[in-house]
Formats: structure tokens, sequence, C-alpha cells
């Protein structure tokens, strides 16, 4: 589902700094793995590489047989606006919007009809719990909910590849354990590919497959 | 549209304010652009208007010039087989001594033949006065007014109408009133009727008509009735239809329709950059949800659309609201514009009512959505630009980089030396133009690099004040120049116009007082109106020697200013004994010798051009220039030409002897007498009047009354330059206001730090005013360079393109001054509630800002 060949990541600033460095690796279809390591260490740009979000400076990745490299700007939006879904440390919620705004949102960027769209957020909210705050707005909820909302939107068009970026590094120790205890549920009811970045070892070691990243390399890759 | 929804107006609500002042420049830009040319258009609507309504069924006019033509021309006019009927006009506006609104346009006609070409339909019991046109002959006093006039008046048939006359005052007396409707409704409804015979009396025409309006015989087009009349009276006559002679009054209102669309091309160009600026700071605001939008899988295209899209929105909104203020400026303006008129040409119509022209409207409207959609282009660029990676990272701004930078620089000393090589090559107005706009855009690019620059120097002075308030302040902007640029470029062009168009007022303020110096020396100006410009009344040449014997009186010249057709311009021919005037007021010439110059034309054998007719058609000392006059062509060589203020369209100077020769005319339109030495200038003021002014249409001005009259006509017409520092207050308030909100976004950190580590709200309140106040301060000066130069370029426009007058190069350094307390007072003004909203936000959420 997902492939990395010799894949390096450099920053250029007042120094070049390496992100990556010559990471190979292979995800796949419905695995469900965490990549920790100490801060600094690449995980989130690996993250953004395999979303789209970023190019990789060399290498090659592979999504869902769909080479990244070579892709337009616009062809790389729809891959990841087809195959992947996010989830952010910041949950990144539109704050003007309500929940079921918010969850809509990337079907309205599909050019599906409100009806359609508003139909399919309501199905997704309900699915994470929180059929009852269709219209309350990412104020009027609490840290867990509003993760639950970013969930429910990252899974809109039911993407074969989730991606999560410290899903509960803004929540207390209770919200992220229900957070991560959906995340499974997820994978497991749907069947997507999960990846999950964390610091947090109790999240690392609930998931089958651990990528250990440190200075910019995979140094362990570990299988429960 | 749904995005436009979810997105666009949740933002807008949030920020309405800022919305408002955003779209503020559109409504300014497009109202002004609307209101200027509609008040313009309702003008000449009014003029068409009278003139067609005038002329009723009227199919051909003879006209020579304004001088008119003796009795006999109708008497040719009439022999002709292709002329079914011809009548002589005489059309003059006067003031009556009435207490309502007085003034009144008088078409006086021969009412034996003149009811075939217009109808009067009169009130009941009235009718008898036309059915028997030989009751206006044997009743030379009657008048036939409008109902809207008579009810202003309070008049009904038999009322007296008092009228000063070039015989004095005289009674008229009703004898009809007209019902309100299409004759009747000519100048605005100020219209009466009277005998032509009786009005040659009253406006001192002698054997004169104004014109000859006709109708076309059956089996005879147009065409060939006008080429039969032309053959038969010869060039010095213009054979035209009511139309035609319409078309005329444009070409007087051209200089200030040109002025008027530069004011509100340029009111729309800085409304285009509040929009850049507004925008930019939007994406620059919304970066976080551009980032979540494109991680949700928007396209660059969706972004780039969305952010069109509002600024189509806010155009459509905008101009729609500017069509409105365009409306109440119109309303506001046009009765002002066509007083001016009437003061400076002499040309006097009623505007009652503004013209709306749907095509204007429309061009309106899609100038200010263009306009918008232009202005947020490149935000709309670079919000879809945006890296969603670093736009989802807390804090983590775009910063310009070096390499950008110095393309931009290159690029600004190219064309600034491409923008001196069109000034060095004499290439016409297209390289003009091409300079022009590549001096503008070459300071435009240096900008964010002259901000910087200047900040830079001025940060010392501002440490040395204020040793962590203005440090701060000049940091934030050198740090970020970007930010400021745009409000920088928009007041530096704002403030760069207000600069060229004060250059040509001072410089035009001057010349026209050095001109009236000597050009307007008599001491005292006698005339048959309040006002110079009005030609309605003229006086017999036979008065000049009467106000000769006037104890006090040295010399009386009698001058005669009628318009005639030049190349297709209504010039002024002013027709003075040149050699008494060369003694008198005799001025050096910008061409030609002087001494051979005035001996030429007071011999007839030359003619003396004003500056702005040279210029404007091209000719020189030495070329031979053809006038029209009723005895034929009047070919005379160019003997010199002067620098003039006496018409906007242009002035041929010649000798009296050659006027009364070639259009018969010995009348005067004003005498202008020289006391002598010691002479009391009261004392022959009035007995003057008494003499001479019991039984006729007579104004005695002095020189101070005559100067403060132009004086007041200029400072009329050079207002507009004035109103330009309105717009470049404007301009200074809401971009400043614009960018210390971003400033103050960017440093939400750093200003919650410095609270935190004990800077007192006071002081964080001064850090931000002294950033607004460094704003303006940088904007002010470039603003002051770039108008020093912009000045050049508009001179040269007003000498090319506007009036023809070659104008001395003048910094306006009182308005520069000025420049400084307005708009350093606006920039501190902008500034209050930003440093208000700097201080008051939760500083727990500032430091968590991350």
């Amino acid at each position: 589902m997902i492939e990395l060949t010799g894949v390096s990541k450099q920053f250029e600033g007042k120094r070049r700094v390496t992100a990556l460095a010559e990471v190979n690796l292979s995800v796949g279809r419905g695995e469900l793995v965490s990549i920790v390591g100490p801060s600094g260490s690449g995980k989130s740009t690996l993250l953004n590489l395999i979303g789209g979000l970023d190019r990789p400076s060399t290498g090659e990745i592979v999504i869902d047989s769909q080479r990244l490299g070579g892709l337009s700007d616009d062809q790389l939006t729809l891959v990841r606006r087809d195959k992947l879904g996010f989830i952010f440390q910041f949950f990144n919620l539109l704050p003007s919007l309500s929940c079921l705004e918010n969850v809509a949102l990337p079907l309205h960027l599909r050019g599906w009809t409100r009806r359609k769209a508003v139909g399919r957020a309501r199905e997704l909210l309900e699915l994470v719990q929180l059929g009852t705050r269709l219209d309350h707005t990412p104020d009027e909820l609490s840290g867990g909910e509003r993760q639950r909302t970013a969930i429910a939107r990252a899974l809109s068009v039911y993407p074969p590849i989730l991606l999560a970026d410290e899903p509960t590094g803004n929540l207390d120790t209770q919200t992220g354990a229900e957070i991560i205890r959906l995340i499974q549920d997820l994978h497991g009811r749907l069947g997507a590919t999960v990846l999950i970045v964390t610091h947090d070892p109790a999240v690392a070691t609930s998931c089958p497959r651990t990528l250990t990243i440190r200075d910019g390399r995979v140094v362990g890759d570990e299988r429960r | 549209m749904i995005l436009l929804r979810l997105i666009s107006w949740p933002y807008t609500r949030k920020h309405l304010a800022r919305t408002i002042l955003t779209t503020a420049g559109i409504v300014l830009g497009v109202g002004v652009f609307l209101g200027m040319h509609t008040a313009n258009q309702s003008v000449l609507y009014a003029l068409h208007e009278t003139v067609d309504r005038v002329a009723g069924a009227t199919e051909l006019q003879v006209t020579a010039g304004e001088s008119g033509f003796d009795e006999e021309v109708l008497e040719r006019v009439q022999a002709r087989p292709e002329v079914r009927v011809a009548v002589p006009v005489i059309e003059a506006v006067v003031d009556t001594a009435l207490p309502g609104r007085g003034s009144i346009m008088i078409l006086a006609v021969d009412m034996t033949g003149d009811r075939s070409l217009r109808d009067y339909a009169l009130e009941s019991g009235d009718e008898a006065v036309v059915d028997d046109p030989l009751v206006f002959l044997a009743q030379p006093d009657s008048l036939i007014v409008t109902r809207e006039f008579a009810e202003q008046n309070h008049l009904q048939s038999d009322s007296p109408v008092p009228m000063r006359t070039m015989e004095g005052p005289k009674q008229f007396v009703v004898r009809g009133i007209m019902k309100p409707s299409g004759l009747a409704k000519a100048f605005g409804g100020n219209l009466a009727i009277m005998d032509v015979y009786a009005a040659q009396k009253v406006f001192g025409r002698g054997r004169k008509f104004d014109r000859i309006d006709l109708a076309v015989s059956e089996g005879f087009t147009i065409d060939q009735c006008r080429a039969a009349l032309e053959k038969t009276l010869g060039t010095g006559y213009q054979v035209e239809t009511p139309g035609s002679r319409g078309q005329q009054f444009d070409s007087v209102l051209r200089v200030y329709s040109v002025t008027m669309s530069i004011t509100s091309l340029f009111a729309l160009f800085v409304g285009m950059f509040i929009i850049y600026n507004s925008f930019a700071i939007a994406v620059t605001q919304r970066r976080a949800e551009i980032g979540i939008l494109r991680a949700l899988g928007a396209t660059r295209r969706q972004i780039r659309a969305l952010f069109l899209a509002e600024s189509g929105v806010a155009g459509l909104v905008g101009s729609t609201l500017g069509l409105g203020f365009g409306f109440l400026l119109a309303r506001a303006t046009a009765g002002y514009v066509g007083q001016m008129l009437e003061g400076i040409s002499g040309i006097a119509q009623r505007v009652d009512e503004v013209a709306t022209d749907p095509k204007l409207m429309g061009l309106a409207l899609g100038m200010g959505i263009v306009t918008s959609m232009v202005a947020a282009f490149i935000p709309a660029r670079n919000a879809a630009r945006v890296d969603p990676v670093q736009a989802l990272q807390k804090g983590k701004y775009q910063v310009l980089s070096a390499g950008e930078n110095r393309v931009r620089r290159l690029t600004a000393v190219a064309f600034a030396a491409a923008s001196v090589i069109c000034l060095l090559v004499n290439g016409g107005a297209v390289v003009f133009y091409a300079g022009f706009f590549l001096a503008t855009l070459a300071a435009l690019l240096l900008t964010p690099a002259l901000a910087l620059w200047l900040t830079r120097a001025m940060r010392p002075l501002l440490r040395w004040l204020w040793p962590v308030e203005g440090a701060l302040a000049a940091d934030s902007l050198i740090q970020a120049p970007r930010r400021t640029s745009a409000t920088v470029s928009a007041l530096m062009l704002s403030l760069a116009m207000t600069i060229g168009l004060g250059g040509v007022a001072r410089a035009s303020y001057e010349s026209i007082t050095e001109w009236m110096g000597t050009a307007l020396n008599p001491d005292l100006f006698i005339t048959a109106s309040p006002t110079l410009t009005s030609r309605s009344f003229l006086f017999p040449a036979y008065l000049g020697p009467t106000i000769r014997q006037v104890d006090g009186v040295e010399d009386v010249q009698g001058v005669r200013t009628p318009r005639v057709r030049f190349r297709g311009t209504p010039v002024l021919l002013i027709a003075v004994e040149v050699e008494k005037w060369a003694a008198r007021a005799g001025r050096r010439p910008v061409e030609g010798r002087a001494d051979e110059m005035y001996r030429l034309a007071a011999e007839g054998k030359g003619a003396i051009l004003s500056q702005n007719l040279a210029s404007m058609k091209g000719l020189h000392a030495g070329d031979l220039i053809d006038i029209p006059t009723p005895a034929g062509p009047l070919t005379l060589p160019v003997v010199g030409i002067l620098e003039d203020w006496s018409d906007q369209q242009g002035s041929i100077f010649i000798d009296r002897s050659v006027y009364r020769k070639w259009w018969n005319d010995d009348r005067v339109n004003t005498f202008r007498v020289y006391l002598r030495k010691g002479a009391s200038l009261p004392a022959v003021r009035r007995t003057i009047l008494e003499r001479l002014g019991t039984n006729r249409r007579l104004f005695v001005l002095t020189n101070e009354e005559v100067r403060s009259y132009i004086t007041g006509l200029t400072d009329q017409w050079l207002a507009l330059s004035y109103s330009q520092i309105a717009v470049a207050v404007l301009v200074a308030v809401l971009g400043i206001m614009n960018t210390l909100t971003v400033s103050i976004m960017d440093r939400r950190r750093e200003l919650g730090v410095l609270q935190a580590v004990g800077a007192r709200r006071r002081q964080v309140r001064y850090t931000i005013w002294m950033e607004a106040l460094g704003v303006g301060f940088v904007g002010v000066l470039l603003g002051l360079g770039l108008g020093a130069i912009n000045l050049h370029y508009v001179l040269e426009m007003a000498h090319r393109d506007i009036s023809g007058m070659l104008l001395p190069y003048r910094f306006p350094t009182n308005i520069a001054l000025m420049m400084f307390p307005i708009i350093l007072g606006a920039a501190f003004v902008a500034a209050l509630w930003p440093a208000e909203s700097a201080v008051r936000g939760s500083l727990v959420q500032a430091l968590e800002y991350e």
C-alpha cells in the first residue's frame, strides 16, 4: 500500500538540514503502524511526504500503486483527496464552521451536492459518536470531541490510508486513550491502512507494528 | 459558491469593519468615476437638450461663430430654392430683476415665420398672441414665458417683467404662457420668447442676427441644402444641423472631462491598492485555514478561485454602493460644474436633472469588479502557493528571500533606465506615457527596499527618543518590509498624485497671476454683463469716445471677443487695438519677436496666437492660418505666440480694424479703461455709472474685482488638487490600520512576552503608534520624492493633452509640508484601535501562540 524507496528530505536554509536520509519502507494494506522517535527525528516529515503534503529531495514514494514522483501539484492533491485522510495534533478544524460543516468540507471540495455531503457527514459523526453535536462549533467541544470531529472529517470518503500526526498530543491521558481506541476500532471496521506518529509509548505499543526513527533514519521495525 | 458561504462569509463577518473599509476603496473609485462623468454628461445633456428643444423642426442652422451677421444674409438664404422657410434668431441668457429664479434664456424670433419651425403651445386664452404674429410686432415689449417660469416668479398674463437692456432698464409684459412641453422645457423651463427686432435693441445686436434656423424644401435633402448654402455664403459661415452645433459644447468641457477621468481613474487605482493590501493581509491571516483546505484536498486552483470570487463579490458590492455614491456626487456637483463652465466659457445652461447613462453605469460597475479582481490576483496566487506544511505549523510565515529582492531591484533599475530613455527620446505620446508608466512601476518595485533603507536610517533616532518602544517599532518594520510595502506604496502613489496636481495648481496660479499683472492691467473694465465671459450683450463702438471724455480717464480700449470655429475648435477671437494694447499690456512672446509681432498685428498683417492654442494645433510663428469670417476666409501669418489664459480652448489676437473689416461688426464686449495718474478710481467709476449706466445696461468692474473673479474661477478649477489630499488621508488610514493588524498578528507572541516580562500596556501602545508613524513618515518621504518626478510628467501631460499650456516646474512646497502633519495625524488615528487590540488580548493565548 505504501512504498518508500531511498527517500531523503533536505531543508535548505542558512544551513542544509537533513530531515530524512535514505528511508526504505513498506506498509501493507490494512496495517496499523505506529511511528516513534525523539523530537526532530523526522517523524512528521515522513508523514508529510507520505501524505503528499511535501516532496522528497530524492527517492520514490508509491501510494496504493500510484507513484507520487513526477505528479503535478494538482495530481498530488487529487491523490491526497482520494486516498488519504489526515488527523492532526491540533485538530485543525475551521473555527467558524459547525461539526457537520467541518466534516462535510472535504466533500464540498470534491464537488458533492450539499445534500449528499451533509448526509455523509451526519453518518460519519454518528460513527464517532458525535451525533448530538452536529451544530456545535469547535469552541463548544472538548478536546476529545474536536479530535473525533477531525477523525470523522479524515474519513469523509473512507480513504484507504489514514495518517495521524500525534493525534493524542493535545489531549489528556484518558481522552487520548479513547481516541486511540476509536482509531483502532475504525481501523478494524473499515480496514484502512493507518499510520500514527506518536511520542506516547502506550500508543506505540498498542499498534501491531512500530517503526522507530532516529536522526532521519528508520532504526527499528518491531512487529507484535 | 458553497465555499464562499462556508469559508469566505465567516471571515468577512468576523472582520466586518475591515471589510467595509476595504470595500470603501472601490466605492470611492467607482463613485468618483461615475459621479464626475455623470455630472459632466448632465451638463452636456442639458446643453444638448436645450439646443434640440429650441431647434424644434429646424433642419439646418446658419451661424458665423458668435459674431452674428447682417440681416441681408437672411434674404440670401431665403432666396435659395432648397430652403422652404428661414427665420432669424437671437438667443441670449439674461438676468431679470425678478425676485425668483431670475436667469432666463431669451429666444428672439420673427413670429411671422417661426411657427413653421417651433410649436408654441400656449395656455388657453393666450393663443391670439401667436395666432396673430402682428401682435408681437405691434407690441415689441411682449414676452411669452413658460408656465414653470411664470409659477416660480408669480407671473400671469399682463404681468410686468423688468429687464436690464442695452438701453437701460425696461419693462416687458407677459402676453402668453406656454404649456410645459417641448420648447417650454428648454433651459430647464426658464425660457422666454420675444420679437427678434426688439431683441436687436435689447441686446445691442445692431442690425445683426445670431443665426438663421431653416427647414429644407421638399425634393431636396439636408446635405444638398447645406452644400448649396455653403456655396452661396462662403466659408465664414457654418451651416449645420442642430445636433452638430450641440457637439461643439463637448470640446468646451473636454479639458474638464480629461481631468475628471484622470482623477477618477486615480481613485480607482488607489482603491485597487487598498483591496490588494486587504487581501494580502487576509491571505496571511488565513494561512492556517488555507493549509487545512489544501491538506483536505483543495487544489491550488480552488484556493485561487475562492479568493478571486471573494474579490469579485467585494467588487460587486463596492461598485453597487459606488453607483449610489456616484449619483449623490453627481447631484452635488452638476450644478457646480455648470456654474464653472459658465464662468469659464460663458456658456450657460440649467442642470436640473442628473442624466443617467446605463452604459456609463455598466462601465463603472465593470471597472469596480475588474479592479477588485485584478487587485486580488497576486494575493490569490500567493494563497494558492501557500505551503500546507508550513501553514499548519503555527507561527511560521513565508519570508521574502534575498533572491526575490534582488530580482525586484534589478527589474526596477531596468524600468527606471527605460523611462529615462523614453524621456530623452522625443517619440510622441506612446513613448511618453510608456515612460511615465515605467517610472511609476520602477518606484513601486523599489518601495520595499527604499522603505527598508529609510526605516534603518530612522532606527537610531527612534531608539534615542524611546529606547524600547522606538527600537521595537523600527525592528518590526525592518524585519517585515513586505508587510508594510503595500501601504507605503499606496501612500506614495497617492501623495505623488497630490504633489503632481498641487504642482500644476501652483504653476497655473503663478502663471495666471503673472498674466493678470500685465494682460489685465486696466484700472476699470466696462462690460455689459457682471462677468467677463458672458457675451449676450454688446456695446456700440461709439460708447468708447464717450467714456474717454469722463474726467480722469486717460485711455479707453474697446475689445471684441466672439468665439469662432478654428480648425474644428471654438476658440476665442480677441479683436483689440493692438498698438494701444501692446503699449499698455504688451507681453514678451514665447515665440516671435515682440516688436515685430505687435507691429505686424497692428497693421493687420498677422495674428498672434495663445500658447495653448498653438500647442494643441501644432502651430508656430510663421505658419499661415485661415480664420472663417462672414466675408470669407481670412488668411494671416502667425506673427507671434503669447502665454495667454483668456480661454482654455485658445485665443487668436487680431487688430480691431481687421475684425471690423471682415466681420462688418463694430460692437464691443468690453472697454478697458486706464485712468490718469492721480485720478480717483471710485470717483471715475461713479461718474461713468451715473453718466452712462442709468439708461443702459452697463457694469463697471475694478481691476481688483476682475482679478478676484478670475482667481475665484481658478480656485474652483484647482479645488480638485485639494480633494486628492482627502484621498491620500483615506488611503493612509485604511492602509495603516490593515498593516498594523497584520503586524500585531505576526508579533502576538512577541508582544505577549513583552507584557509578561513587565512592559506596561502604555509601552506596548507606544510601540504600535511608533510603527504607524514610521509607516506614515516613510510613505510621505517616498511620496514627495516620487511626486517631484510625477510633477514633471503631469506638467507635460497638461501641455500635451489637456490644456496645451506650458507651465513651469514649481514644486508645491506648501502642500508638501502640509502632508507631514496630515498623514502622520492620520497614521496615529489609524493606530489607535490596533494598539488597543494589541494590549487587550489574552496574554496566555499570546504566549502559547507557537
